[in-house]
């Protein structure tokens, strides 16, 4: 599903220019969840960003479900993340002046969304037990809520590939547990989940386990 | 320079534009009579009169008291003209007696050298391409050399006055003068030096007097009330731009808060703060802003000197120094006190909110659902709700100020046109007396005809206060009824209906006397029974009853006037009364029928229209600035989940609009209810103008404001997507 290889990305500039990513390398099949582990500041965030399509490698190559990532125009890239990728962030990034629900339409209402990302909406709230607080605001949800809720934003599009940011970074220990489970039942059904993560419960609930150090994934 | 920098930068230039074009064309139009009177020497007071011997008239003219010094001339009338480029019938030959010439000479030299030599006036050299060194035909005196080019703001410049002037001095001996040229010592006492006049003049005939002031109210009447909407418009436009820039001033302050945050954290004071802050704006705004207003004035100082130039009036030259320097310190104080006051705002409140770069007034959001990209982005305008409410109140009063001026282009068209404007309700007029009336009214398509008659009269007491005394056979409402403001309409004998300007000018109310002296001397008093809001000589017009000017014996100039059916085929009338021998004279309104000057007034209205259009659209692009870069988490995470750039200026129209379509419903209001009455009555407070918007302009508008919107949202958009969603994610961190 996911095939990533020779990635190469400095970040700063002149003196302060750091290589965060030398020659990293990874692959993600179907059905697998796979996760990173590193120090803060190794560059996690950045392979998941560049994966992604959000940020782009100075050298590499990457394919997402057979599709180049790597040099594809803006265009592209816009099409490939609406289509393919899923993204979870650590602070969720919910739209304060959206309901939770609101949140969740939001990603099925760009020209070119799952053509029933609207029904997806609905069924993904109710399945991940937001419907009691789907009207709710951001402001008025626990932390686990709105990332069930991030979550379920990243699955509206019914992608492939799933790239969580430190998903359980900012959540207490129940809510991070929670948060993994839907993690792992989305790759149980057939997605592939790469999660980047300080937390090492993430450990247990992955199938293969990265380490990045020195720009190289191992 | 960041693009943030750049917007600034582009506000005050956008700013400096407007206020530079307004000011330039406001202080050249209010200022261009007197500087063109100074420059030429224009006489206080021209006397007309039929033919008399110059030893005679001297005699009496120079006993007259405050006189400085006289000089006469022979005027004659209908000289046909011919030049290389055009030639006309009405030329005006100005036989020079000697004096000062109360004109100035702008181009070659004056009379004198030679003999048979001749000056023409600016427009007429323009209009029939003679200048220094050829040759004009002048009549039976055949070629004359043309040695100087003169202004003389005595009248508008030909082709827009009906004569072309032409200075000569005389071949021979001349005896007789028919025109005198007064310059008094003391211009406030010009009325006794008239007064005296008119005890001296005893015997002269057909005899009129025309003051300096009485000269810019002839060319008042000429420009029609085109000038003073000029004026009064830039006063709108400058309030507009101020508005603008302190808007502009605002959002700068806004983006900077974290900033002034971190310097308050590092210990400075809130003076240091604003101080920083002023110095900052001051630096943009001392070059962008004189940059604005030096090409704003250049940018309008085409069509303004040739308005001037056929108004025969000066361009200022380096005199609009001056107020061009004036009005960049006052762009300059603008945007440092914009930015000042909101920095002063917000250095006092606790550094923590500063520094995460909440809003100056920050208000917890209302989450809501549905609504789309655009409803998501109209939410995200409406949100910071002071900033809101100034995009709205600027773009209003700008869209406010662009619908004003399609009223006045429509108007102007309307006063050119079409004389209901004017309250005349009759199509044409013939040279006939009364006796012909019956076979007028015999004509198929005539609803009516009646005789109308018109006397030029001066005030008696300030006999520099010209008057137009009309009278018709009859009710004089069914042929010409401007809007009653006060009072009622004539009924008997003795009575008088006034324009508003002329009961502003004398201080008249409903139930006092006018008294007029007409061009024989003969006085004439009138109860003034209603005041009407008469646009025609700016108002110094009386209607009274047909049988009060029979009975004054005042004469007058009588003609017919024709009022058609509203069915009828005004050419197969016009033919009828050819057909009887009388030529008929349409009805026009007040303005020139020139084409030339109205196309320049269109010049100067399209060139400023363009400016405020460009301050609309910078006021978009400022607030979806503002509102992208606040929402720049936002709109990053939608590009995150797929969202093209298609998308992002989905959410961004969704902000324009939400600004844009209340800025409308503002700006019809603000035209309506504020702008139009206030022009009206800073214009012309004695007419009634009609500069209510028509649907079809309102339409106008509203599309223009969305296509503006639209284009806003596009531009901002494009920016917006060059940059890496990374950036945007970081910055969405609580």
């Amino acid at each position: 599903m996911l095939r990533a290889s020779g990635l190469v990305k400095t970040v700063g500039e002149g003196r302060a220019a750091r290589r965060l990513l030398d020659g990293a390398a990874v692959d993600v099949a179907a059905g697998e969840l796979v996760a990173v582990l590193g120090r803060s500041g190794t560059g996690k965030s950045t392979l998941l960003h560049v994966l992604g399509g959000l940020d782009r490698a100075e050298a590499g190559r990457i394919e997402i479900d057979g599709e180049r990532v790597d040099g594809a125009s803006e265009r592209a890239l816009a099409g490939l993340r609406r289509r393919r990728v899923g993204f979870v962030f650590q602070f969720f990034h919910l739209l304060p002046e959206l309901s939770g629900e609101a949140n969740v339409r939001l990603a099925g209402r760009v020209r070119g969304a799952h053509p029933r990302a609207g029904v997806r909406a609905g069924e993904l709230v109710e399945r991940l037990g937001l419907s009691d607080v789907a009207g709710l605001g951001p402001a008025q949800l626990s932390g686990g809520e709105q990332q069930r809720f991030a979550i379920a934003r990243a699955l509206v599009n019914d992608p492939r590939l799933i790239l969580a940011d430190e998903p359980t970074g900012n959540l207490d220990d129940a809510s991070g547990a929670e948060v993994l489970r839907l993690l792992r039942e989305t790759a149980d059904d057939g997605r592939a989940v790469l999660l980047v993560t300080h937390d090492d419960a993430a450990t247990a609930v992955s199938d293969r386990v990265l380490r990045l150090q020195d720009g190289l994934l191992a | 320079m960041s693009g943030r920098r750049r917007l600034a930068v582009a506000g005050i230039v956008a700013a400096g534009l407007v206020a530079g074009a307004v000011v330039a064309v406001a202080y050249g139009l209010s200022t261009g009579f007197e500087r063109a009177a100074r420059g030429a020497d224009l006489p206080d007071v021209t006397a007309r009169f039929a033919p008399q011997r110059i030893d005679d008239l001297d005699e009496r003219v120079r006993a007259l008291p405050n006189l400085q010094a006289r000089s006469y001339r022979y005027e004659i009338d209908d000289i046909p003209l011919r030049g290389p480029g055009g030639a006309t019938d009405e030329g005006r030959l100005e036989l020079l007696l000697g004096g000062r010439r109360g004109y100035d000479i702008v181009e070659g030299r004056d009379l004198g050298e030679r003999e048979g030599e001749v000056v023409v006036e600016r427009g007429v050299a323009r209009a029939l391409k003679v200048g220094p060194g050829d040759t004009l035909e002048v009549g039976r005196a055949g070629p004359l050399p043309v040695v100087g080019v003169a202004v003389s703001p005595d009248n508008v410049a030909f082709p827009l006055a009906k004569t072309a002037k032409i200075y000569v001095e005389p071949f021979d001996e001349a005896v007789d003068a028919n025109v005198a040229l007064l310059w008094v010592n003391d211009r406030e006492r010009t009325d006794i030096t008239l007064a005296s006049a008119r005890t001296v003049a005893f015997g002269l005939g057909d005899l009129r007097f025309l003051t300096r002031e009485g000269v810019a109210v002839t060319i008042d009447q000429a420009a029609g009330v085109v000038i003073a909407l000029l004026v009064a418009f830039a006063l709108v436009a400058l309030i507009a731009a101020g508005t603008m820039l302190a808007a502009g001033a605002h959002a700068d302050v806004q983006r900077s808060l974290p900033a002034l945050g971190v310097r308050r954290a590092l210990g400075f004071t809130p003076g240091g703060v604003v101080a920083q802050h002023a110095w900052a704006a001051l630096r943009i705004a001392a070059p962008a802003g004189a940059a604005g207003v030096a090409v704003g004035a250049l940018a309008v100082s085409g069509p303004a000197r040739s308005l001037l130039e056929t108004l025969n009036q000066s361009s200022p030259g380096w005199a609009l120094a001056v107020p061009l320097l004036a009005t960049w310190l006052v762009v300059c104080l603008v945007v440092v006190a914009a930015a000042a006051l909101p920095a002063w705002r917000a250095a006092r409140k606790p550094i923590a909110p500063l520094l995460r770069g909440g809003e100056l007034a920050a208000r917890p959001p209302r989450a809501r659902g549905g609504g789309g990209l655009a409803g998501m982005g109209a939410r995200f305008a409406v949100s910071a709700r002071g900033r809101w409410a100034g995009s709205v109140a600027t773009i209003g009063a700008c869209a406010g100020v662009v619908l004003l001026m399609l009223g006045l282009a429509t108007l102007v068209v309307r006063l050119r046109d079409d004389p209901t404007v004017l309250g005349k309700r009759y199509q044409l007029t013939v040279n006939s007396d009364a006796s012909l009336l019956g076979n007028l009214r015999a004509i198929p398509g005539v609803a009516d005809a009646t005789q109308r008659y018109e006397i030029e009269a001066a005030d008696a007491f300030r006999l520099g206060e010209p008057v137009r005394l009309i009278a018709y056979g009859g009710d004089h409402t069914r042929f010409e009824a401007p809007a009653l403001a006060a009072g009622r309409r004539i009924r008997a004998d003795g009575e008088a209906e006034i324009g508003q300007g002329l009961a502003d000018a004398l201080g008249l109310a409903v139930g006092a006397t006018l008294a007029t002296l007409d061009p024989s001397g003969r006085e004439l008093r009138l109860k003034v029974v209603g005041i009407v809001r008469a646009l025609d000589r700016s108002g110094r017009v009386a209607w009274i009853p047909e049988e009060t000017l029979r009975s004054a014996d005042a004469g007058g100039v009588g003609q017919s006037v024709i009022r058609l059916e509203s069915s009828a085929d005004r050419a197969s009338v016009e033919d009828e009364l050819r057909a009887l021998g009388l030529p008929p004279i349409r009805t026009e309104g007040a303005t020139t029928r020139n084409a030339a000057f109205l196309a320049t007034l269109a010049g100067v209205l399209r060139a400023v229209a363009l400016l405020v259009g460009l301050v609309c659209l910078y006021a978009l692009v400022q607030g979806l600035a503002m509102t992208a870069r606040e929402r720049r988490g936002t709109l990053a995470v939608l590009r995150a989940c797929g969202g093209a750039r298609a998308d992002v200026a989905a959410v961004l129209t969704g902000a324009a609009l939400a600004v844009a379509v209340p800025a409308a419903i503002v700006a019809v209001g603000l035209e309506r209810f504020v702008l139009a009455p206030a022009v009206t009555a800073l214009a012309a407070g004695y007419a009634a103008l009609p500069l209510e918007p028509t649907g079809l302009q309102v339409a106008a508008l509203v599309a223009g404001l969305l296509v503006l919107a639209v284009l806003a949202a596009v531009l901002v958009a494009r920016s917006l997507s060059r940059e890496p969603i990374v950036h945007g994610l970081r910055e969405e961190l609580p």
